[in-house]
């Protein structure tokens, strides 16, 4: 653990991705923190001064077309598309680990039923089955996570089989299956421990990808209506777009500058994970 | 070969008996009462509730109405819309030809034009014009495709008046003939240049780092030693073992084509399935929602199949494993 | 006496931003015709450097090569162009590269590459006379007629490494170097492929550059040895003398570290330390860290090379006064 550490420290000096990752989540999570003192409007207040262009005094984002301040709705933005993130995220890794775990420790007809299955979700339109659900199970932001997370958890599960089906074979591994540890024990001992890292990795980009579907569902206007969200904004915005077109646009710049904060923090994870990835060498 | 060609087959029809058994389970456990639904909220007429439940076959048991609703899939029935009372597969049979015209072209251009551009940055790795264009592509890939669409209205449409944003045509001058596909093509310019930019990062990195990858072969040394020109171990070796993955991708695209455009078909009024898909949501016309799910899953595991035996023929490692 | 390389004073250097590794220092030997010359040393000793520069395959911005390599007694390899280069390329000086398995490509036949190679420098050759050709040489490698129309995938390793050697003598080359040709091998398979290019060797008088870290191969398939050690060349001679009577005391301990091939039983033994770092100069004996025999002098001097009338020699102070 402490070798992995260690890694990770010089990795962030090396690396401009992870670093840019790294830092990037702190300031997103820094917003969330003082998102009432960094907005200077309530942003659930309507105003009568609707569709302010940006630049207008006290608004320099301008106002939707309810008289919301723009840039407090961002600010705002940020706990609401994090919390998708994560929640789904975990969701996904928690299932996926489980899952591939499973089939690839145990092999044999699991694992064939656990990798048919994998395949099949693999094949299926996962955005359309979302969108399935969630307009008919109902369109609250905790449903729209829910989901999300039990739609996308075959890309773990893929990466977590493979991961257990080679510690399997390793050493340690097998001394605890001859010392007569349990396959439970096994499994949450040695198997999911060791083989969780490049799911990890995976995570976070599976993080910007529930992200951009948190707002493609909005779009399709299928977002939770009492919560703000970036997608709930573009949304609103495409009504304006003509007019006013600052609520689509910064809403959409909001989405597009966190995502790529996750992608970076997960290539930047993927190089310290991949033992190839040699720092200190040139190239 | 005929071994792997049914193996993929049989995953295929898994695949499709899978998302059948997906939409069943959602039906069944979706919150609200179907038939409230189709009578509406106005009556309660018991005698109604009765009839509809009989018509629908809600009174039998649950494996009977599993049946029977496979075999109505498998003869091609996917229900009818309770806003439009039309077959479901009618109505999608309708719009498909708008929704492929705007996915192939889509899927063609992409892979032409991300392709050039990776195989361009693979021989200058690092050089300046190489970390702009992979900047470009890695910020694409972040982009959600409906907000891009927005932007591209908001400049070429709303600014410079230079582009129709909505619809196919123009149908207030109703063109005919040559004027006519003249227009289409005028109103396809933007919805297809915001597909092709966000489904071009793809190609534009798998060709890159494929040729990258096989140039630093053992083989390719191989041939350079043989004095063969840098041209021919290109063009012949290189691209024939780069390429592989790139015919995944684009295969992997063709599956997905239709639900790839939805979105963005939906940002341009584009009237393909896309629309319809929206105007299904917004009606709460279940029915048509299920029914084009189902339709696209299948066309989706189809294609998959077609494209992994179309895959084997290409790489002759495939025909002999498993 | 016919020589067929003579390599005079090479240094090649690898050059980036921070660094430059000087991987081969001061290299000179020469092979005439129909010898075989073995060139050993464990990984990190300049050998394949050597090789890989000599075929002018090194990447020209990241590295600086000198001295003189006099291939056929007219032609300097390290100073030709590109062109003149490719003239020479596979037919005059063949190759045939460690892991034969990846030196083939995965997605074309057997016949298709052959065809392309032996139509670079015979571009109006028909697929018959390529045919008639490859059969003949397959059948020299021991591979029936049928691996021709095979992909790679469809052969075992050992049968790779002979399509390989096939390949390489496609154009009848007068020098053939085998970069660890043989090393992914199995030893049985890695046995019989030695005794065939012996063999087949006696039937087309090619000489052949043999680059190995095992003396075992060494000692059955060549008939002069090359030591090297961090970048240098530290013995050279014929491989019935080095093999029973080595000099330099790191040839003494590559041999103690194999097992001997035949012969009686004996305990092996590795070398204590590791490589100098090559990206300093080195004023004294580079094996000096590592020697059990080192003086004062092997530290602080360069021992030079000392060649006797045949070319064999050592580059050791220890050895000086031409004790045999």
């Amino acid at each position: 653990m402490k070798a992995v550490l260690s890694k990770c420290l010089r990795a962030f000096k090396a690396d401009g991705q992870l670093r840019f990752g790294v830092i990037g989540v702190i300031v997103l999570l820094l917003v969330i923190i003082l998102a009432p003192i960094l907005a200077p409007h309530d942003p659930y207040s309507y105003e009568f001064v609707r569709l302010l262009p940006p630049g207008s005094e006290d608004h320099f984002l301008g106002t939707n077309h309810m008289g919301q301040d723009v840039y407090s709705m961002l600010i705002f933005g940020v706990g609401t598309s994090l919390k998708v993130a994560l929640i789904s995220a975990l969701i996904s890794g928690a299932l996926g680990v489980l899952i591939g775990g499973l089939g690839g420790f145990l092999g044999g007809w699991v694992d064939q039923v656990v990798s048919e299955i994998i395949n099949i979700f693999l094949m299926i339109p996962t955005f359309f089955l979302i969108l399935l659900i969630i307009s008919l199970f109902g369109n609250s932001i905790a449903n729209v996570m829910i989901v999300i997370g039990i739609t996308t958890w075959p890309g773990n599960a893929k990466l977590m089989r493979a991961q257990a089906l080679s510690l399997r074979e390793r050493t340690f591994v097998r001394s605890a299956v001859a010392l007569g540890e349990t396959k439970t024990q096994i499994l949450f001992k040695y198997i999911l421990p060791n083989g969780i890292f490049p799911v990890v990795a995976n995570t976070t980009r599976s993080m910007a990808g529930a992200i951009l579907t948190e707002a493609s569902l909005s779009f399709l206007g299928l977002g939770d209506p009492n919560i703000i969200s970036w997608g709930q904004m573009i949304y609103q915005g495409k009504s304006y777009i003509t007019s006013a077109w600052w609520i689509s646009a910064f809403s959409g710049i909001a989405v597009i500058l966190t995502v790529i904060v996750f992608y970076m923090l997960g290539d930047g994870l993927n190089h310290v994970l991949n033992p190839k990835y040699n720092y200190g060498r040139s190239k | 070969m005929s071994k792997y060609i049914l193996r993929r087959l049989f995953s295929g029809i898994l695949t499709i008996l899978m998302v059948f058994v997906l939409d069943f389970i959602i039906i069944k456990a979706a919150p609200g009462d179907p038939v409230r639904t189709i009578m509406g909220k106005e009556t309660d007429d018991p005698e109604l509730r009765a009839a509809l439940m009989e018509k629908y076959g809600l009174d039998k048991p649950f494996h009977v109405q599993f049946v029977s609703q496979l075999k109505n899939m498998l003869r091609g029935d996917f229900g009818n819309s309770i806003i439009y009372n039309r077959s479901v597969a009618d109505m999608i049979k309708e719009r498909l030809p708008a929704t492929l015209l705007l996915g192939l072209v889509d899927c063609i251009l992409a892979l032409i034009i991300g392709t050039a551009l990776g195989i361009f940055c693979a021989r200058r790795d690092g050089s300046f014009i190489d970390n702009f264009l992979s900047s470009i592509a890695y910020t694409l890939d972040a982009m959600p495709s409906f907000w891009l669409g927005l932007m591209l209205i908001i400049v070429f449409s709303s600014r410079l008046n230079l582009l129709p944003a909505q619809g196919m045509e123009n149908v207030r001058e109703g063109y005919e003939g040559f004027r006519h596909t003249l227009d289409v093509m005028e109103h396809m310019v933007l919805p297809v240049m915001t597909m092709v930019l966000i489904t071009m990062p793809g190609y534009f990195r798998i060709a890159k780092s494929s040729i990258q990858q096989v140039t630093s072969e053992d083989f390719i040394t191989t041939l350079r030693s043989t004095g063969m020109s840098e041209k021919m171990i290109f063009s012949k070796y290189i691209f024939k073992n780069a390429i592989l993955p790139t015919v995944t991708m684009f295969g992997i695209t063709l599956a997905f084509l239709v639900t790839g455009v939805t979105l963005v078909e939906i940002v341009f009024s584009w009237p393909g399935t896309g629309r319809l898909t929206l105007t299904a949501i917004n009606q709460r016309d279940y029915p048509t929602l299920m029914g084009v799910y189902m339709v696209m899953s299948i066309s989706v595991a189809v294609v998959m199949v077609l494209v992994d035996i179309a895959y084997a023929f290409l790489d002759p490692r495939i025909r002999y494993d498993k | 006496m016919n020589t067929v390389l003579s390599v005079q004073n090479m240094n090649v250097t690898y050059v980036n931003k921070s660094k430059r590794v000087m991987a081969v220092r001061n290299a000179s030997f020469s092979i005439s015709k129909g010898d075989s010359l073995g060139l050993v040393g464990e990984s990190g000793s300049g050998k394949s450097t050597l090789a890989i520069a000599l075929l002018g395959l090194l990447p020209k911005e990241t590295t600086e090569i000198t001295g003189k390599a006099i291939f056929l007694e007219d032609t300097d390899l390290l100073s030709i162009s590109e062109k003149e280069m490719n003239e020479l390329r596979w037919k005059k000086l063949a190759v045939v590269f460690q892991k034969a398995m990846n030196s083939l490509s995965p997605v074309h036949r057997i016949s298709t590459v052959f065809e392309d190679i032996y139509r670079v420098h015979e571009p109006h050759a028909t697929k018959e006379e390529i045919h008639a050709a490859t059969v003949r040489l397959l059948k020299l490698v021991n591979l029936p007629e049928r691996v021709y129309h095979l992909y790679p995938h469809e052969m075992s390793g050992g049968m790779l490494q002979r399509v390989a050697i096939a390949m390489s003598l496609l154009h009848s080359p007068q020098l053939l170097i085998f970069d660890e040709a043989t090393t992914a091998l199995d030893v049985v398979t890695q046995g019989q492929i030695l005794k065939e290019i012996v063999q087949m060797e006696k039937e087309l008088e090619t000489t052949r550059i043999m680059i190995t870290h095992d003396m075992s191969v060494v000692s059955s398939s060549c008939n002069k040895v090359a030591v090297m050690y961090a970048g240098e060349i530290v013995e050279f001679g014929y491989v019935k003398n080095v093999m029973v009577h080595p000099q330099h005391p790191y040839t003494k301990a590559l041999l103690k570290s194999f097992p001997a091939l035949k012969g009686e039983k004996r305990k092996m033994e590795s070398i204590p330390g590791f490589l100098p770092d090559l990206s300093k100069e080195i004023p004294a004996c580079v094996f000096a860290p590592r020697c059990a025999y080192a003086t004062e002098r092997c530290r602080a001097e360069k021992p030079l090379f000392h060649s006797r009338e045949d070319g064999s020699g050592t580059a050791c102070f220890l050895t000086e006064g031409g004790a045999d």
